[in-house]
């Protein structure tokens, strides 16, 4: 029982402690290889004007990405790591590429 | 006596000048070229800046371009991997200085002092009223920001900037980190400070002007062609990282650097910005052996009794560096400009190396 009482007591300050000063990093910590990957392989496309292949390697990190779809005719890239899916489009010869808001439209497909 | 001496004065004078202008060499639409004589030394720096690539693991030097330009000419270029001479190439944190380029120019033209707030240009900035625009381009901030990339993805504010929590309004992102000590008392390198100055430099010039003021302020006078600069939602210039230029385009900005600002008879940059520019920050204490902070660009300077960042290459030396190994490198001293991109993803790379071969094998001695 006093066993019991100790570990609940662990796991709170645990919590309080390392979970707590860091939630709002933990919470966007999941985001970041899809909005990398999809980031980083438009501006590897468009505007460097790279291959494909070369792309899916550049943009390789050690968290694997569960999907990628690129579509050259509206130069809109999405991908998918840890459950979360985010999109980049190419915007203009200035301007490059930029992730979309979550609020913009998924491209359709 | 006098009325001997002083036309003979006037003409040495004069002479002095035009023998100067005609020794000078500019870029035109492309670069003067008039490559480097092929030798041991040559062949020493391509053994180091163009070893087998590395595509499969990618470990050690994987150099993607690498353009010298020595006395205006260029005397050496070769590319690698998908990179050619025409590629706009990623360079990272080299934006930091472009971006002090433009705020050169924008200084030039009384838009701005160094001791302005932040404030004054861009108010997200008036919780913290005592963070100057010197301070930004110091990256003596004071906020409690972290720099971190693939090493801390958990906490790293850059990360958190570019593609999460910050990527839509990332002056806004900034502008919401406490502050950690006070204003000018602390060097802590920061991407942070320098969107920060691209959100500012938003302020000074309005929206509709600073979209297109890259291009009319800078490149377009150096006949820089290939450049791209991303953009937040918001339409602030990722100041922090995201310029693409070509290796030749990059090194048109070297060679403005190399000549204190100006570029043919034009003093682009005023010559007390650049020396801004070149001024250690005053309370940077040497962390290693990494290159000393200067107003947004890398000096190879002995501050505090410690010894020079690149021992092999002149204490004037200085750069724009970025992730993965992009650099340009300017050696007044030498004459010499260095671009270099890479995609290196290990810490092999050594700048002190890279350098005191390319002295060797493009440095002036060479020719006698």
């Amino acid at each position: 029982m006093r066993r019991r009482h100790l570990l609940l007591l662990s796991i709170v300050l645990l919590v309080i402690a390392v979970i707590w000063p860091n939630r709002a990093h933990l919470a966007a910590f999941p985001d970041i290889i899809g909005a990398y990957t999809a980031k980083e392989y438009c501006s590897c496309r468009y505007v460097t004007g790279n291959s494909a292949d070369y792309c899916r390697a550049y943009t390789r990190q050690y968290v694997p990405i569960d999907f990628l779809h690129d579509d050259p005719g509206l130069r809109r890239v999405t991908a998918r790591g840890l459950g979360r899916s985010h999109s980049a489009a190419w915007l203009g010869p200035r301007e490059g590429c930029r992730l979309l808001s979550e609020m913009e439209p998924p491209p359709e497909f | 006596m006098p009325f001997i001496l002083f036309p003979l004065l006037l003409l040495a004078v004069c002479l002095g000048f035009t023998g100067t202008a005609a020794a000078e060499t500019w870029p035109d639409a492309d670069w003067p070229v008039q490559p480097a004589a092929p030798g041991a030394a040559v062949a020493a720096f391509e053994n180091y800046a163009f070893p087998p690539r590395d595509d499969a693991e990618r470990r050690g030097v994987r150099s993607d371009a690498v353009v010298v330009i020595r006395d205006g000419v260029l005397v050496y270029e070769r590319y690698a991997g998908p990179t050619g001479a025409a590629s706009p190439h990623l360079v990272w944190s080299v934006s930091k200085s472009l971006l002090a380029c433009l705020l050169g120019v924008a200084y030039g033209e009384g838009r701005f002092r160094l001791d302005d707030p932040v404030a004054r240009y861009y108010p997200p900035f008036a919780a913290h009223p005592d963070i100057r625009l010197r301070h930004l381009l110091t990256w003596t901030s004071g906020l409690a920001w972290t720099e971190d990339y693939e090493s801390a993805p958990l906490t790293s504010s850059v990360l958190a900037m570019l593609y999460t929590r910050g990527r839509q309004d990332m002056g806004a992102f900034v502008a919401g980190h406490a502050a950690a000590v006070a204003p000018g008392t602390r060097f802590s390198y920061s991407s942070g400070d320098s969107n920060a100055l691209a959100a500012a430099l938003k302020g000074m010039l309005g929206a509709e002007e600073y979209a297109d003021y890259p291009w009319r302020a800078l490149f377009e006078p150096l006949g820089i062609t290939s450049a791209v600069w991303e953009r937040d939602a918001t339409g602030t210039f990722v100041g922090s990282a995201y310029a693409y230029l070509s290796a030749r385009d990059l090194a048109r900005v070297g060679l403005l650097m190399l000549r204190d600002g100006r570029w043919r008879e034009r003093q682009l940059l005023p010559r007390e910005w650049v020396e801004f520019n070149r001024t250690p920050v005053s309370v940077y204490r040497p962390q290693g052996s990494g290159a000393v902070p200067g107003g947004h660009w890398w000096l190879n300077r002995d501050v505090a009794g410690a010894a020079r960042p690149w021992p092999d290459a002149p204490e004037g030396t200085f750069a724009a560096l970025g992730h993965w190994g992009q650099a340009l490198y300017v050696l007044p001293e030498d004459g010499l400009v260095i671009v270099r991109f890479a995609d290196d993803r290990d810490p092999s790379y050594r700048h002190n190396d890279f350098l005191r071969l390319a002295r060797a094998a493009f440095g002036r001695r060479e020719e006698h």
